[in-house]
């Protein structure tokens, strides 16, 4: 048990690191180059920055957004998102074993905001599933991972709550942890392959939405010739 | 703002289909639109082909590749969709439509759907998904609203528009947007209402006269003249159904003494091309262009029209020249910019009743013109009320997207596309609605006789006719009318 969780907590975290960076930084790139593609292309280069700013920014900061429209779904993603950003990067005992094992390490969160947070993002990850199976418009929308996401997410979160703030025998608190760390490689590896990908795209979709409406000069010409209507009648 | 989905019989009447079933049968598409004949072999791979040249060729597929990693199905813009909010069909709900097309480009022009396609043998595209779309998309009023809405940030509207789009390369759009388009672009009289040109001379003549009957000034339609600062491109519609409007704006131009022209080699302001196909929409564009510099004027001024205003200035800097090409306005900037320099007197007093602002969703839904009109209203109506939500997330009129235009489909549009409209004019208690966009008035109209709402429907240069104020030395008295107008002559 040890030795599975050495190895998972030590090459195989790292490999599945390694790939959700690199898979991360992939996907930006990549949709970095298309959108540059796409400007390059464009016959109007007119951008409205200010709009594409204050309309990105809203979205990141949803305070005006949060209240009006499926008010107990967006506070609950809300919380949830704050919650699933913070713990498991201001951790105490996340920052020291980057400390122990690369030498650096950045502020922690204190030992009662990390516990309540936890609770909290556990509590508005279940009720995010709720809410999700129980509105109408979302349950017909939704797709599998749409559920197994919050559910697979809970699972790191829940069992890291166990080892941290609740007494259990060692052999229990091995398994909970080995659980711990590998749902997390888990999760780690398939950010860049599935929806959670949003979390480097967002940034993007206002731009993206601009230049999609920039269209290319003398498509119209192209676009015949390729579909051999050229000459056709309107 | 809630509102009440519309009763079953409100829902069988606004879906009904007037077509025969013969030319259903024929078609093979079970549509509520008229469409032109066209090929139905094969309609599937042809869709294929379609989409893929479309993509070679556009900036679209940057677009879809986001929206398909994205989408996180939240159903958040379920919310603000005025056609799901009627009709509470789970079907109508923004992320639902786009899903239909976001799954063909899955399934056959990414590697991954290709994969699972061809290991799980299933998902290609198939006439039924074909149908599916060719109703949904029309559906859809294209108001833009819902990408507002999406914490994503994925534009419905933008796919709608590219689904429209497709489906029009195989031959499947609606009749009446066809055959506008087609007298736009190839017919003789170069318009979508076929106007000719000595009837559209008649017309201004007309109400030259008329206009110096009302107020004793020489208000002049001028067309054809070279180097003017402004080249004028209404909705053609409105020459023949809004000419208050036009009065409104040439009494503005008189008021101020800038110069501007009509051409008469081309005139329409109207792209359909724009709900339907960008082919026509470049087409379209590229018109207005040449007749603006066969006429060397410095500006395009486009009257009052979302749509024209929106394809004239987002698409005529896309395909006349980017950064050189001529600036685009639309006549409202213009009449404020002048209200502000001083040059534009209006009369507080005559403009009594209860007045609100419709924003039109292609002028407002990018912020590009909502404060301006307001001002101008409220510097001369006494009595003028917001109706919310407004501005860039105002509420469509319920015919957007070229809908209005498709007469068969006017119960959807007063019943579902409109509902929500209605219900905020109805709260409002305005008298008089001001809606500055040719095919939103044209569908207020409809949807306040259809829902029996008491309120008048007029466009903004329409109260300024009213109100406009002229200088004494404009003034002619009308002893020496006949002199005046032979001298003129």
């Amino acid at each position: 048990m040890e030795a599975l969780l050495e190895f998972s907590n030590g090459p195989l975290f790292r490999l599945c690191f390694a790939i959700m960076i690199l898979g991360l930084i992939r996907i930006f790139l990549l949709e970095i180059w298309a959108i540059y593609k796409a400007y390059r292309k464009a016959g109007d280069k007119n951008m409205p920055w200010k709009l594409i700013l204050s309309r990105g920014l809203e979205w990141f900061f949803p305070v005006r957004r949060i209240g009006k429209n499926r008010p107990f779904y967006s506070i609950f993603s809300f919380l949830f998102h704050i919650g699933l950003i913070i713990v498991p990067i201001f951790l105490f005992a996340h920052v020291q074993l980057w400390k122990e094992s690369v030498g650096i390490s950045w502020i922690t969160l204190p030992y009662d905001w990390a516990y309540w947070l936890t609770i909290s993002t556990i509590v508005f990850a279940i009720a995010l599933v709720i809410a999700r199976m129980f509105s109408k418009s979302s349950s017909f929308l939704s797709r599998k991972q749409d559920y197994l996401w919050p559910i697979l997410l809970l699972i790191p979160f829940i069992s890291g709550f166990v080892c941290a703030h609740l007494n259990v025998s060692p052999t229990n608190y091995q398994f909970f942890m080995l659980m711990h760390i590998l749902s997390g490689n888990l999760i780690l590896v398939l950010i860049p392959f599935t929806k959670i990908a949003h979390c480097v795209l967002m940034p993007l979709s206002q731009m993206v939405c601009t230049i999609a409406w920039k269209f290319p000069p003398e498509t119209d010409e192209a676009v015949c010739i390729t579909l051999n209507k050229k000459g056709a009648k309107v | 703002m809630k509102t009440t989905e519309i009763t079953g019989e409100e829902r069988t009447k606004a879906f009904k289909s007037l077509r025969k079933p013969d030319v259903v049968e024929k078609q093979k598409l079970n549509v509520r639109y008229h469409i032109e004949d066209f090929d139905v072999n094969d309609r599937p791979r042809r869709f294929l082909e379609a989409f893929a040249a479309i993509l070679k060729h556009s900036n679209y597929k940057m677009a879809l590749d986001h929206f398909i990693r994205m989408s996180a199905k939240c159903s958040r813009c379920a919310t603000t969709c005025q056609v799901f909010q009627a009709t509470g069909d789970l079907k109508d709900i923004p992320c639902y439509r786009s899903e239909l097309l976001l799954s063909v480009y899955r399934r056959h022009f990414t590697v991954g759907g290709l994969l699972k396609g061809r290991l799980l043998g299933s998902g290609y595209l198939t006439d039924e998904k074909l149908q599916e779309m060719a109703d949904s998309f029309w559906n859809c009023t294209a108001c833009r609203r819902c990408s507002l809405e999406c914490p994503s940030g994925i534009d419905h509207g933008l796919i709608t528009h590219l689904g429209r789009y497709i489906l029009s390369e195989i031959g499947i759009a609606p009749r009446a947007l066809v055959v506008s388009t087609r007298e736009q672009l190839e017919g003789a009289t170069k318009n979508t209402s076929a106007i000719p040109v000595p009837a559209l001379k008649d017309t201004l003549e007309f109400l030259e006269d008329d206009m110096f009957e009302e107020k004793s000034v020489h208000i002049k339609f001028p067309l054809d003249v070279e180097n003017t600062d402004y080249v004028f491109f209404p909705a053609v519609s409105d020459f023949l159904m809004e000419a208050e409007s036009l009065m409104g704006i040439a009494a503005v131009f008189t008021a101020t003494g800038d110069s501007w022209t009509t051409g008469t080699g081309y005139f329409d302001g109207i792209n359909y091309g724009l709900f339907y196909s960008d082919r026509m929409l470049e087409r379209v564009v590229k018109e207005v262009d040449k007749e603006a510099r066969r006429l060397k004027g410095k500006n395009i001024l486009i009257g009052e029209c979302g749509h024209a205003s929106r394809s004239a200035k987002y698409f005529i800097p896309t395909y006349c020249g980017g950064s050189s090409a001529l600036p685009v306005l639309n006549i409202m900037e213009y009449t404020y910019k002048i209200w502000k320099e001083g040059r534009l007197r209006l009369n507080p007093d005559v403009v009594t009743e209860k007045v609100a602002y419709h924003d039109p969703c292609n002028i407002a839904r990018q912020r590009w013109i909502i404060d301006q009109p307001r001002e101008l209203l409220k510097a001369f109506c006494k009595n003028y009320v917001e109706m919310t939500p407004s501005g860039d997330l105002n509420i469509c009129c319920g015919g957007g997207g070229g809908t209005v235009s498709i007469d068969e489909i006017r119960p959807y549009r007063t019943t579902v596309g409109g509902k929500l409209k209605a219900d905020q004019i109805r709260n409002s208690g305005c008298e008089i609605l001001v809606a500055p966009c040719a095919n939103c008035k044209k569908q207020l109209r409809e949807l306040v006789e259809d829902q029996g709402i008491d309120c008048q429907v007029v466009g903004l240069h329409d109260l300024i006719y009213k109100a406009i104020i002229f200088d004494d030395s404009q003034m002619v008295k009308k002893e020496s009318e006949p002199e005046t107008q032979k001298k003129e002559n």
